[in-house]
């Protein structure tokens, strides 16, 4: 119950969850909230074409996989730029409001995840599937920058440079997730393939492909 | 080694090149243990480069390969070479122009300041480096990864060149004997684009005073040229990813440029 409290906050985007300063409770809270949602909706995305349960726990594996994965790849550049922006002083609020995010990020998903389990069991085409997940987490994405923005209020107004960095952020956050996506592809998972962690041939370039398939298109 | 951390770390703060630092007209940030910083940090944002021959071949049947270790080492020893290289062919030039101009910063000045564009444009670069392993990894597309690298060395380097001019247009500021307080525009704009107080500024703040017109221009002219010369000796020093196609050499031979090449990269990602 108190959890659940505690989420309530990530999504009102209270001030006390970037200003307190108890360090460790308030991570530990957000780690698991990252765990338990993503994960939750991890196993949503991995329950199409009927029950194969090591495609739903390996699903469930990958999407906190993919939000931590990507913040731990970004953060370096983030904390130098946020250095030489003269934004050093803040760092720890503006890391905690990133952070927070992810956990705001991870809740909306989950809201998401009955959705997914309704699509799945009215359309049969994996294609499908797929377009509709990627079109929650395009409506999470944006929620969360959105949630980003209210964490980031008050440090903009205490220094309106915090902008500029929260749009770095972004950037870096969007650019490394999407290929972090398709590294850590398949998320559904085709019913007619044996199901594995990683597809065989899962390594390659996102931004190739599509560049490739707008070519495509383009070429006819 | 930690003393030389906080020294970098006050780079990068805009600690060192605060207007009450300056005032002598001088720099005076202590940077013998940056300049080894900075050494390491681009040994280690190179070993990131080359870490796209070594994690190529790991996942190819023969294993890594002898050839695939050797591009690691010599990324790793040509990334420092190639800012050193850089920075020694451009430094005499710029010395001489500035003094030409009448400008008062003495030759170890301006060693110093451009010792410290280069910490900053290597402490960018390492951050960065993480992100480039990671493609690296993911990535087979050699054009991919060239123009990767490019793009990252480009945010470095126009980081580095924005802190360097903004340092100059400091010293100048800091050299005058009472700057006039400069009433704001009142206007709605300003609202939103405050000018952080003193104590916010950044490394990369401008002020935005008149400075000495003529070191300024010397200046701008040579991040130009050091932009120019730099990517050339990336050329001239190449390979640091290291072709698929190609056994590991030291060096290649000399033909085309640098610009020529990365716009054939592009074209190539862009399927033209």
């Amino acid at each position: 119950m108190k959890a659940m409290l505690y989420t309530d906050d990530v999504l009102r985007a209270r001030a006390e969850l970037t200003l307190s300063t108890d360090h460790a409770r308030w991570l530990l809270r957000i780690v698991l909230q990252i765990i338990l949602f993503g994960s939750i909706y991890g196993a949503a995305m991995g329950a199409f074409g009927g029950a194969r349960p090591l495609q739903i726990l390996y699903s469930a594996i990958k999407v906190p996989l993919l939000l931590t994965a990507t913040f731990a790849i970004s953060l370096p550049s983030f904390f130098v730029v946020s250095t030489l922006l003269g934004l050093r002083n803040d760092f720890a609020a503006s890391t905690r409001a990133i952070v927070t995010t992810q956990a705001g990020l991870s809740a909306v998903l989950c809201s998401f995840a009955p959705f997914t389990l309704l699509w799945y069991a009215s359309v049969e085409s994996y294609q499908a599937a797929i377009l509709f997940n990627l079109l929650l987490f395009a409506a999470s994405s944006l929620t969360a920058q959105h949630l980003l923005c209210n964490f980031y209020r008050p440090l903009i107004r205490s220094n309106p440079r915090h902008r500029l960095l929260m749009w770095i952020w972004l950037t870096l956050y969007g650019f490394v997730g999407v290929q972090m996506a398709w590294v850590l592809r398949p998320f559904i998972g085709h019913p007619g393939t044996p199901t594995t962690f990683f597809r065989a041939e899962a390594w390659g370039n996102a931004y190739i492909e599509l560049i490739h398939t707008v070519l495509n298109l383009v070429s006819g | 080694m930690l003393k030389w951390l906080r020294q970098l770390d006050a780079i990068l703060r805009g600690d060192a090149t605060r207007t009450s630092a300056l005032k002598s007209g001088r720099i005076e940030t202590p940077v013998a243990g940056v300049l080894v910083l900075t050494v390491m940090l681009a040994g280690l944002y190179g070993a990131c480069v080359g870490s796209y021959a070594i994690i190529r071949t790991a996942w190819s049947d023969d294993g890594v390969t002898h050839d695939a270790f050797m591009q690691l080492l010599a990324s790793t020893l040509k990334f420092p070479l190639l800012f050193g290289l850089t920075l020694l062919i451009t430094f005499p030039s710029l010395y001489v122009f500035n003094a030409i101009v009448g400008s008062r910063l003495t030759v170890l000045s301006v060693a110093r300041l451009l010792i410290s564009m280069i910490a900053v444009m290597m402490a960018v670069l390492a951050s960065l480096g993480p992100i480039l392993v990671f493609f690296s990894a993911s990535t087979t597309s050699y054009p991919f990864m060239k123009v990767l690298n490019v793009v990252m060395a480009s945010i470095a380097g126009f980081l580095g060149l924005a802190f360097l001019l903004r340092t100059l247009g400091r010293l100048v500021v800091a050299q005058r004997p009472a700057p006039l307080p400069i009433d704001p525009p009142q206007s709605e704009a300003s609202d939103q684009q405050a000018t952080p107080a003193p104590d916010q500024r950044s490394a990369l703040d401008a002020f935005h005073v008149g400075t000495d017109q003529k070191a300024a221009l010397v200046f701008r002219i040579w991040v130009v040229v050091f932009s120019i010369v730099g990517a050339q000796m990336s050329w001239v020093l190449r390979p640091f990813i290291g072709s698929p196609d190609m056994p590991f050499t030291w060096f290649r031979q000399r033909q085309g440029n640098f610009f020529l090449d990365v716009a054939q990269a592009a074209g190539n990602l862009l399927g033209l």
